[in-house]
């Protein structure tokens, strides 16, 4: 049995950053991972709304943050048990070893939505409709894709919408997708890029101004109304059938790709944990104790949570989250 | 009388059912099949309705735009609020039979035809839609092989399998009168008698505009005429 300060769970941003911190108050950090590399859902990411930041760097800086005696990380390895003894908490991970801790900092983030549960949108059926995610690897270079005419972005695949059960909004997509169809243009400046939402919510610093110079300088399209379907052509494009709401005018359009604008999910690890000590709330993300004063404690005693395994949030707003809990720990060790 | 309406619409357990809050994405639209050709946009309606503008609403009560809906239901296969804007045109329809605005469109007036066809055949044939009742004359549509099925139809069933005006199990068997006198007191009993006289009474109101007395021609004139101005 390996006795640390704090474990966390969960080596994605809001993990790296918790421990970042809590190695700077001296204590000692193990962070379990279930994945073979570190970054959680930010190695999916190319660049980074709203100022194209690198995911690359940004994870490289995390990690150079945890690289000290007091940090030590277990890859590939899940989690197995998890109890309280004494005011401690144990685990036993997949590979059988021993852990305890007084605190553990629950990071366990989320799931992209599977974007083929919204079968109308045609989603690994008809291959000219991909996901934000699949985009990013084009964007990147590292999948190669013909250069398409024209580009259709369609808004909330996965969220609000009663049909997946996912009344919430998951909030990053009208931002990435501003980001990304910039970058769709920047690729290929000679494709018409079309983006259909249903409420545009550019709450974040400087995102109002991205949308701004995506349709000035970019001379992107945005139509307000949400897609029903997508559907093949005979000249193996997509055609989408939607409304334009400010019009009041049903359209069609046919397109060379369609991105998927793929929702936020509570994670399969986040589910999991929150059954097992029964902190499970909306939608399977976790609850915190109160969302105003006391937003990394849960009701169970040395259980603190951070970042997107509680709710939505952009990376600044899960490192912030991260930061809060690392002090709550700490306060909580002292 | 105006207010009635918005009392009307609330009580319809299908309003309930229907609307709880529309927020507008137009996804309902796009999947429409009527909308396509019709002038006609299902997210307005709702809109309309969630606006409780009993002015609005009495329009629509008039308007060509209630009848478009083919009651296929694709909307509420979409939408992400789990409303119903085909459902919600059953409950405006019912509303506009009821307190006779139906009589004001084109649409609506043909609500007599219907009446007299699908909606009389239940009660005196047992069936919706029987060969015996589906005239040749007023479905053009079925083209000239209807006219001769219908000639020839006590040859042609046995082929295809019916049992025309058999007492036997069977397609296009004959109903038999304790049937029919159930289907009858169903009727009575759940206000449908009731409902279809108010039909031909609004109409027959209508009719006078028209220097007729609601009869066959003039139920043959609403049904054929066609002012050209219902498609996009």
């Amino acid at each position: 049995m390996q006795h640390f300060d704090t474990i966390i769970i969960g080596g994605g941003p809001a993990g790296l950053e918790a421990a970042a911190r809590l190695s700077k108050f001296d204590k000692h950090v193990l962070i379990i991972e279930k994945d073979p590399a570190l970054g959680g859902k930010l190695l999916l990411w190319d660049k980074l709304f709203p100022d194209f930041a690198s995911s690359e760097e940004l994870l490289h800086q995390l990690i150079e943050n945890i690289k000290n005696d007091n940090v030590k990380v277990s890859l590939n390895t899940g989690i197995k048990e998890i109890e309280n003894e004494g005011g401690l908490w144990n685990i036993i991970d997949n590979h059988n070893n021993k852990y305890s801790a007084k605190a553990l900092l629950l990071a366990t983030g989320f799931d992209v939505f599977d974007a083929s549960r919204k079968e109308e949108y045609g989603y690994r059926i008809y291959p000219n409709v991909i996901t934000s995610v699949d985009l990013e690897k084009i964007l990147s270079g590292e999948v190669s894709h013909a250069e398409p005419k024209k580009v259709v972005f369609i808004q909330c695949v996965g969220s609000r919408d009663e049909k997946v059960g996912n009344h919430f909004c998951s909030k990053n997509c009208c931002i990435c997708a501003v980001k990304q169809a910039i970058e769709v243009k920047e690729m290929y400046p000679n494709s018409e890029v079309y983006c259909f939402y249903m409420d545009l919510r550019m709450f974040g610093e400087s995102y109002e101004e991205l949308y701004r110079k995506a349709q000035q300088d970019y001379g992107i399209t945005f139509i307000r109304g949400r897609v029903s379907e997508v559907s093949p052509t005979y000249h193996g494009q997509v055609q989408i059938k939607a409304e334009d709401t400010l019009l009041s005018r049903p359209i069609r359009l046919t397109a060379d790709l369609v991105v998927l604008m793929v929702g936020m999910e509570a994670s399969e690890g986040t589910v999991e944990i929150g059954k097992k000590l029964q902190i499970g709330g909306n939608y399977d993300y976790f609850k915190s104790k109160n969302q105003h004063l006391a937003d990394n404690l849960t009701y169970l005693d040395g259980i603190f949570v951070a970042g997107t395994s509680k709710r939505q949030m952009s990376i600044p707003e899960t490192m912030k989250d991260a930061a809060a809990a690392a002090l709550e720990i700490n306060n909580y060790l002292n | 009388m105006k207010i009635e309406i918005i009392e009307k619409l609330k009580e319809d357990v299908r309003y309930k059912e229907a609307l709880t809050a529309c927020m507008n994405c137009g996804v309902c639209t796009a999947i429409c099949p009527a909308a396509e050709f019709y002038k006609y946009d299902p997210r307005t309606i709702c809109n309309i309705v969630q606006s409780n503008n009993v002015d609005e609403i009495e329009d629509l009560l008039n308007s060509e735009t209630i009848w478009y809906c083919g009651q296929c239901m694709s909307c509420k296969t979409r939408c992400p609020r789990g409303n119903v804007p085909g459902m919600l045109i059953t409950v405006l329809r019912k509303i506009s039979q009821e307190m006779g605005y139906f009589v004001n469109s084109e649409k609506g007036r043909q609500q007599l035809a219907i009446k007299r066809t699908v909606g009389e055949n239940i009660i005196n044939a047992g069936y919706c839609v029987h060969p015996d009742i589906v005239d040749p004359d007023l479905h053009p549509e079925q083209g000239p092989v209807w006219r001769w099925f219908i000639n020839n139809i006590k040859e042609v069933s046995p082929k295809m399998g019916a049992v025309y005006h058999q007492e036997t199990a069977g397609a296009l068997r004959a109903i038999s009168k304790d049937t029919l006198d159930e289907i009858k007191s169903i009727f009575k009993v759940t206000g449908g008698e009731e409902f279809y006289k108010k039909i031909e009474h609004f109409s027959s109101e209508k009719a006078k505009d028209f220097q007729s007395n609601a009869d066959y021609d003039y139920m043959i004139k609403v049904y054929t005429t066609d002012s050209g101005d219902h498609t996009r």
